[in-house]
């Protein structure tokens, strides 16, 4: 029996590599694009603002600690938060999940397999996007330890973004449109998080609040760890994830319940 | 098979006055109407039944076909499908039907169809020998064995079509509900598609439910007609008994040798279908009259062909939609 569901599971990641595969310019434009977009935004803005404005550091950083921090943040961004859930939103709006309901593998768990095809994906993107930049020798000291443990607590990270993405994406049984919510937790996540701006710029009071939400730790401390900088308590970053974890996934399946009594298959 | 009672669906209906005050208003209020798409509706199908579903557009066919196999949730009522209630989906259940959507694909557009099997393989647990000889059987029936590695977006319409049907036959269904199964074919793929039903269900005795605005597809396929009109049902039984709804009448059509411009009411009472030129007509004579009328016809006018049938199903639909009061008898 288990080993039926594995099969399942398997399969279904199978086949979302062989979809994501079968456009393969669009393939490779995905995996160069960080590296490019890297080069074309946060170097030059982070350089600008160092050089034109003569500073030698901000907060404790300088240029070459921030550029490793974006690096890391993109890393991140890559292994954490690449997934997004348009095409779930559009799917139930346009009435097109009845297949998934009258196959014999839950509508979730063909997502979430479907998301870890996706993962298998962003870490070769990230892997490349990795060894280019400690090519260029942007990162000098990569210890092996903080490696694995910044990709397992990056990994964490990704399965709760996932379940946000889920869960926004159900908005859609209510909501014609979902991607208002889409940018207002991408924005706030990236604000509060140290996407843009390490967490050491803002007020300590600030950070103490933050410490409860998800927000820090889904960039400011996989970077932390992976730059093996990290000082707060990693057993507080665990527990705090998980909890949010439990009650975002405890959200996920009462809205998928009461949402599917509104579902109207629509165009069918 | 299929068991219902007093089985309705509701729906809402938002409303919005058009332009940018309508909006404007919505934005603090939106007003709606609960709208029943099925109301009050009876249902028994046996096993092997081949059950054709039929109505206007809107008139709840497809909610119907939606609540048996799962997708949506009634409003109020009773309903089992092979000893399950559809909207538990249980995973037994979901392995016992299947359900094609004319409208919809199913396959996945981005990798060739036999991916797609390939996944389902694993889905309703087939094992491998089962699959081979489905696999072969089906795609040899349909006569696509050499499209299985096309790209389902590179397959012709009647292409991807038998492809849905191969798809939701392979872990073999006790129940097949089939969703206007040749909407947007030709002629020729319409009657493959017939065709390989037919030959499907009389040799694996599925139960067959069928949604199709061609009649063609419920003449050749079913044995007996649900009429659904306004979501209640208006006609159950065999199809043989459909057309006498109308009364006992035959359909005649009669050419001409020449154009008919004859001003006489002798057609009125025939339900007269004149093509452009007029030197055709199609007609509803009732049987008792059929000896006299032809005798008549044949006697005042230049007839070059005369030919007589049942009366069509598409006729007899046109005609209840046109005078719903007719049905009062059939209820």
């Amino acid at each position: 029996m288990a080993s039926a569901q594995l099969a399942k599971w398997w399969a279904t990641i199978r086949i979302s590599w062989n979809k994501q595969l079968s456009y393969k310019l669009n393939f490779l434009l995905l995996v160069i694009g960080p590296s490019v977009v890297f080069f074309f935004v946060k170097y030059s803005l982070w350089t600008a603002i160092f050089r034109l404005e003569g500073i030698d550091k901000i907060q404790g950083y300088d240029l070459s600690n921030m550029l490793r921090y974006q690096i890391w943040s993109l890393i991140v961004a890559l292994v954490a938060q690449g997934y997004n859930s348009m095409n779930l939103a559009e799917d139930i709006r346009m009435g097109r999940i009845s297949a998934y309901l009258v196959y014999p593998f839950d509508f979730w768990s063909f997502q979430t397999a479907g998301f870890i095809s996706f993962q298998g994906l962003q870490l070769v993107t990230a892997s490349v996007t990795l060894l280019f930049m400690f090519g260029l020798g942007f990162l000098q000291h990569l210890h092996v330890p903080d490696l694995i443990s910044g990709l397992a607590f990056s990994l964490v990270v990704s399965f709760f973004w996932y379940q946000v993405s889920y869960l926004i994406g159900l908005a859609a049984f209510w909501l014609e449109e979902t991607w208002v919510l889409r940018v207002m937790f991408i924005t706030i996540s990236q604000f509060f998080s140290g996407a843009i701006l390490p967490l050491e710029a803002y007020p300590k009071y600030l950070l103490n609040m933050l410490a409860w939400t998800p927000f820090p730790y889904l960039t400011y401390t996989p970077v932390k760890i992976f730059m093996g900088e990290y000082t707060g308590s990693l057993s507080q970053a665990w527990l705090t994830l998980l909890a949010w974890m439990v009650v975002v996934g405890l959200l996920n399946r009462l809205v998928w319940q009461r949402g599917l009594r509104l579902y109207t298959a629509a165009g069918m | 098979m299929i068991i219902c009672q007093g089985l309705g669906k509701d729906f809402k209906h938002y409303q919005k006055t058009a332009g940018f005050v309508g909006s404007l208003k919505s934005f603090f209020h939106r007003s709606y109407e609960r709208r029943a798409a099925v109301h009050n509706f009876d249902l028994e199908i046996q096993h092997g039944e081949m059950v054709g579903l039929l109505g206007p557009n809107g008139a709840g066919k497809t909610t119907l076909m939606k609540m048996f196999s799962g997708i949506i949730v009634p409003s109020h009522g009773k309903l089992q499908v092979l000893g399950h209630v559809p909207f538990e989906r249980e995973h037994a259940f979901r392995k016992k039907i299947a359900l094609v959507m004319g409208q919809k694909s199913q396959l996945w557009w981005d990798i060739p169809a036999m991916d797609s099997f390939l996944l389902l393989q694993k889905y309703y647990e087939i094992d491998n020998r089962d699959f081979k000889k489905r696999l072969g059987e089906l795609s040899a029936l349909l006569g696509v064995e050499r499209q299985l590695q096309v790209h389902v977006r590179k397959l012709s319409l009647g292409e991807r079509m038998k492809m849905e049907l191969m798809a939701c036959l392979l872990h073999r269904p006790d129940i097949l509900f089939l969703d206007e199964p040749t909407i947007g074919l030709d002629v020729v793929a319409q009657r493959n598609i017939r065709d390989f039903i037919a030959q499907y269900q009389a040799q694996y005795k599925t139960t067959v439910i069928l949604t199709s605005h061609y009649m063609a597809d419920v003449e050749a396929l079913c044995q007996r007609i649900v009429l659904v009109l306004g979501g209640t049902k208006r006609f159950d039984g065999p199809i043989r008994e459909f057309s006498n709804i109308l009364g006992r009448e035959k359909f005649v059509s009669v050419t001409f040798s020449e154009s008919i411009t004859d001003p006489t009411s002798f057609w009125a009472t025939f339900d007269p279908q004149w093509n452009e030129s007029r030197t055709r007509v199609d007609l509803r004579v009732p049987e008792a009259e059929l000896r006299s009328s032809a005798v008549a016809i044949l006697q005042r006018f230049p007839v070059a062909e005369f030919t007589m049938e049942k009366l069509p199903i598409e006729r007899v639909m046109n005609a209840l939609l046109a005078n719903p009061q007719l049905l009062k008898g059939a209820e």
